[in-house]
């Protein structure tokens, strides 16, 4: 029997407002427990929620950027059961009338071909606290920080085939909100979160098979590992002629296996209706029509551009557009550096990201400005400095506050391009070493590298390379007429 | 012992004739005299309100004071009042102590008056005779062996014994108008959102109103200025302009039309009531007003409409209370379910665990249609008929309950009995109405009210009608035989 | 309309509340009679009506995105029975 993965992902996107979606809390990370929940966090008696202006207008753009209806009207209701961690002892989402539906993206999969994948719909809802179980010896601790925080639940339709597709669309929907400055989608941190659906079907059926969701998967490597797991683990149990069971499932990525959760999940009826404490949001045509004015320019859109515009190879734009931050670092660098948008390029890629990848920093901590690249990268394309002393500087720029003309003065790193200064080291050494000139000049053409190298330890490797190539050749062979 | 109105109150202040501090005096030592007969003080304000009676005699001697200046009050027990236990009359919060002050005491105190102390109610505002309560039930001053009403019980009991001049209620079904009516004095439920229900333990979200229940629509009309409001708390929260009560209180209401809905005034009303208020309707004739019958078909609807919603609401409502964050905890629990369990067992009473079982059974899997929704559409049918009875009358008059105040003990154990008390006062609560019950006469030296309901902002409507049916009367002048002679 | 007394153990499994054995019979026929007393909203005619969710025709306020930094904390835990170092605690739950 052959069969075929049915996944549907929902993806709960933690919103980068400042305040919580119903109350005027921080939602900033990482701070002491309980102290950022208030009253309104707290479930306190009588205290009521009020909308926040950002979530709404942070959800339509999600909307706009994946082609889906924006409800004119949509609604908050209650999703009603009890777990330490939720106060109220219900969420505040939205059920029937969510504020984004029927949209879709496409994602790239692995024949380098790309595959629709439908957008049912993106809601709004708050964020439960955190239960912390190995705090205390007999007793659970909460903490309502997080309690409140607007999230965006993202459901797909089960479009997704494989553990691949899987994990491409949770990059895309990952790259997406990062684009379009609605999350960080920090997986650490917890902003970005992966539920998976899975369920297995014979080939070419087009009933959907039982749905086992699984829970706490944090990042793309993950989701793939989490998938194929369980289409292995539901593979045996239907090959067994036995039935799947619906139920909730734990991803344990030390073990690299799922298990069932025995918790608030099981058999529970929600009991889901309009919550009485707020109204319905009204979403007019013209907060649309300014929002998606608006809309910052997404990956697609970017690296077409690049092609086109600055005539970049496509490889090297995909590189640059994948992440956001280096995106706009590199627009800024090219603003100030217009010679050469592929040595541009080329720079950042090896140079700046080689640099950044070795000492594991993110490009938002960089603290060099794109003007001082620029600057530098003006002295690579004008010859003032070599490639390798251009590395030296870069790492300079990075650790001091010095300027590059600064650094360049300080360490004399002045690249030598006067021909007649490269010419007399040149002489000099082919002079010391004649041994090594005879054997190039009968026929050895390796020991030219040799020779090279002498002549730029000579030169504290100051001297243009390209010259010393070319003017070393030039006097080589006038000792073959000796 | 004379009951004192607070435009009596403030003109004295005003005179110089009493200051602030003996006034509040007077009253903590009526409450000590008498309250121990009906029990509508939950808490005392003792300490706080004697030192702001100090701080407003400064202020009016300096003359730099506001009207409500050192006028005493009393809240009923479901608003937050910060640094003062609130209980909601309920073993879950017996021992809570709000960080903080609801919207509508932080604007009286802004204006202010000075709270004396919380008055008893029926559990988390369930209820229609204040003995759900669990310190125990009111007793009404005009016959110590019968109910005041409820949910508002103490602060009626407490208003009409005149051991307090004015207190806040809440209103979700009738629980202001109800009490008001069995114990003879007047009392207000605003219209929807006119109040912010910020503070106030939220016992039916789409239903609760803050209000007041005093001697006279004047009084009533002073103080409903001072809580009103939007507030950017509160979602519900209407922005409506609030008007000066007290300056529509003396137009003429001649060439105003009253309508009567005929659903009001069939059988279910007894004919000593029926005599009763027609006589009232008589007084509104003689004041100009024109009568007229209208029809409100769907009304007879109301109490199942409303106890699907309202347990709806407050099933989901009452589930914060666990004891994790505040209110009672057990401290002999083994898990997490027991927790949640032994505390709402131990920390709820009876009524409120069935409107909190009929709440979640009408929202559960496979009932949602035929009940919330059902009755959320039927809502609107109900509002719809006000909305066409309101486009030929400008008020609309009928009882306010079946009869007057039942014995303590007569209805407790047969829950839809105690519901059916409900029946003429629920249907402006699911339209979002103002509506209002004054004193209209007696049977068997027991009061009855009248009620008013009117549209969507127009209280200045109802205490206008109000004040001059007051001016021709004299029902809310009488006071309850034990309490008159002192 | 009766409610069994498996459907009152369902609701209170639900709605995290416990009644006593002595307690269900009781409970049961009350609540069977507030259901049948709700029942007479099978008869009212709501062919093409809309649900009423709120008494007021208005729609959401919308608030401006801007925290308010206050930490009270410790204010606030003076109400809870059982915490400790800024957490509340609750029996230990086993996921």
């Amino acid at each position: 029997m052959k069969w075929e993965t049915v996944i549907g992902l929902e993806l709960h996107v933690q919103l980068a407002c400042e305040s919580k979606i119903f109350s005027s809390s921080s939602t900033k990370y990482g701070m002491p427990q309980n102290t950022q929940a208030s009253l309104v966090d707290l479930g306190y008696p009588g205290v009521l929620p009020v909308l926040n202006h950002q979530a709404v207008v942070m959800a339509i753009k999600f909307g706009l950027a994946v082609d889906a209806e924006i409800a004119e009207k949509s609604i908050f209701a209650r999703k009603n059961y009890f777990y330490p961690d939720l106060p109220k002892g219900y969420q505040i989402s939205q059920y029937e009338l969510p504020i984004v539906f029927n949209g879709s993206i496409e994602i790239p999969i692995h024949n380098k071909s790309m595959k629709t994948i439908r957008i049912t719909r993106a809601h709004l809802e708050e964020d439960a606290g955190k239960s912390i179980h190995d705090k205390f010896h007999n007793a659970s601790a909460i903490d309502l920080n997080r309690a409140g925080t607007p999230l965006l639940e993202i459901v797909s339709e089960p479009d997704l085939s494989s553990s691949e597709e899987a994990s491409s669309y949770m990059q895309k929907i990952h790259q997406l909100v990062r684009y379009l400055k609605i999350s960080d989608g920090n997986m650490q941190e917890g902003s970005f979160r992966c539920d998976a659906n899975i369920s297995l079907r014979p080939l070419g059926s087009n009933d959907l098979g039982t749905r086992a969701e699984i829970k706490n998967i944090n990042s793309f490597k993950f989701v793939e590992k989490a998938i194929e797991f369980e289409v292995e683990r539901q593979k045996a149990i239907l090959e067994e002629g036995e039935s799947v069971i619906q139920e909730t499932r734990l991803y344990d990525s030390e073990k690299n296996e799922t298990r069932s959760m025995r918790s608030k999940e099981e058999a529970n009826d929600y009991r889901y209706f309009p919550d009485p404490d707020l109204l319905p949001i009204l979403v007019g045509k013209d907060l649309i029509n300014g929002i998606k004015k608006e809309l910052p320019e997404l990956f697609d859109q970017k690296v077409h551009r690049y092609i086109k515009q600055y005539s970049i190879r496509k490889v090297d734009a995909i590189e640059i557009a994948k992440n956001v931050d280096i995106a706009e670092f590199f627009e800024a660098l090219i603003h100030h550096f217009n010679e050469n948008y592929q040595q541009a390029a080329n720079w950042l890629l090896s140079e700046l990201m080689g640099y950044l990848n070795k000492e594991n920093i993110s490009i938002k901590d960089l603290t060099i400005t794109a003007d001082a690249s620029a600057d530098l990268l003006q002295k690579i394309h004008e010859n003032v400095v070599s490639a390798s002393m251009a590395k030296i500087i870069l790492k300079q720029l990075i650790e001091t506050n010095d300027s590059v003309d600064e650094i360049i003065e300080a360490q004399g790193l002045k690249q030598i391009s006067d021909s007649t200064q490269i010419e007399s080291i040149i002489m000099e050494v082919l002079e010391s070493f004649p041994d090594q000139r005879d054997q190039y000049l009968s026929g050895k053409e390796q020991v030219l590298g040799f020779l090279i190298g002498q002549v730029m330890k000579k030169s504290s490797g100051k001297a243009n390379p390209k010259m010393v190539n070319e003017i070393l050749l030039e006097k080589i062979e006038e000792y073959r007429r000796i | 012992m004379e009951r004192f109105t607070l435009k009596k109150l403030i003109h004295m202040i005003s005179q110089r004739e009493i200051s602030s501090a003996e006034l509040v005096s007077m009253y903590f030592e009526r409450i000590k005299k008498y309250d121990h007969f009906l029990n509508s003080f939950i808490t005392l304000n003792q300490e706080s309100a004697k030192e702001q009676s100090l701080i407003a005699d400064k202020k009016i001697h300096a003359g730099n004071y506001d009207l409500l200046t050192g006028i005493p009050y009393a809240s009923k027990d479901i608003f937050c009042t910060k640094g003062i236990k609130t209980t909601c009359a309920s073993k879950m919060l017996e021992n809570f102590i709000p960080p903080y002050d609801s919207t509508v005491i932080n604007q009286i105190k802004n204006s202010g008056a000075i709270l004396m102390g919380k008055t008893n109610m029926d559990e988390f505002a369930m209820g229609s005779s204040n003995e759900t309560s669990y310190f125990g039930p009111v007793y009404n001053p005009w016959d110590l062996e019968r109910s005041p009403g409820g949910s508002s019980g103490g602060s009626a009991a407490a208003v009409a014994s005149g051991i307090i001049p004015i207190a806040l209620g809440t209103d979700t079904g009738g629980s202001i108008r109800q009490p008001a009516a069995f114990t003879g004095i007047t009392g207000l439920k605003p219209t929807y959102g006119r109040c912010s229900r910020y503070g106030m333990v939220a016992f039916a979200s789409s239903l609760d109103q803050a209000g007041l229940l005093a001697l006279t629509a004047e009084d009533i009309a002073i103080f409903l200025e001072t809580m009103s409001g939007f507030d950017p708390l509160d979602s519900t929260s209407v922005e409506e302009a609030v008007p000066q009560y007290s300056d529509f209180v003396h137009n003429s209401i001649e060439g105003k039309i009253i309508g009567l809905p005929k659903e009001f005034f069939n059988n279910s009303l007894d004919s000593d009531s029926q005599r009763i208020l027609n006589q009232g309707i008589e007084i509104y004739e003689k004041l100009g007003a024109k009568i007229t019958e209208i029809s409100l078909p769907n009304v007879g609807y109301s109490v199942p409409t409303y106890y699907v919603v309202a347990s709806a609401e407050c099933s989901s409502n009452l589930a914060r209370y666990d004891g994790i964050r505040y209110g009672y905890r057990d401290d002999d629990t083994k898990d997490l379910d027991d927790l949640y369990r032994t505390n709402r067992q131990i920390g709820f009473g009876d009524e409120v665990k069935r409107r909190i079982m009929t709440g979640t059974y009408v929202l559960s899997a496979g009932y949602y249609d035929a009940y919330y929704l059902k009755a959320q559409k039927v809502r609107q049918l109900i509002s719809n008929d006000f909305t066409e009875a309101f486009k030929e009358v400008d008020l609309i008059v009928g009882p306010t309950t079946q009869s007057p105040a039942f014995s303590i003990g007569e209805k407790i154990d047969d829950p839809v009995s105690m519901y059916m008390n409900d029946i003429y006062t629920i249907s402006s609560n699911l339209a979002g109405l103002p509506a209002l019950s004054h004193p209209v006469g007696f049977i068997d030296k027991l009061p009855i009210g009248m009620q008013l309901i009117a549209p969507h902002f127009q209280e200045s409507q109802l205490l206008n009608f109000c004040h001059l049916f007051q001016q021709e009367t004299d029902f809310h002048l009488q006071q309850p035989q034990p309490f008159l002679d002192d | 309309m009766t409610v069994k007394k498996s459907d009152i153990n369902h609701i209170c499994d639900l709605s995290k509340l416990r009644i006593d054995e002595n307690e269900i019979s009781i409970f049961t026929k009350q609540i069977s009679d507030i259901l049948n007393m709700i029942n007479e909203l099978e008869q009212a005619d709501t062919n093409n009506i809309k649900p009423m969710a709120h008494p007021m025709n208005m729609s959401q306020r919308l608030r401006k995105d801007k925290a308010i930094l206050n930490n009270d904390r410790d204010l606030f835990q003076e109400n809870a029975i059982d915490s400790e170092d800024g957490f509340y605690k609750v029996p230990k739950v086993i996921d």
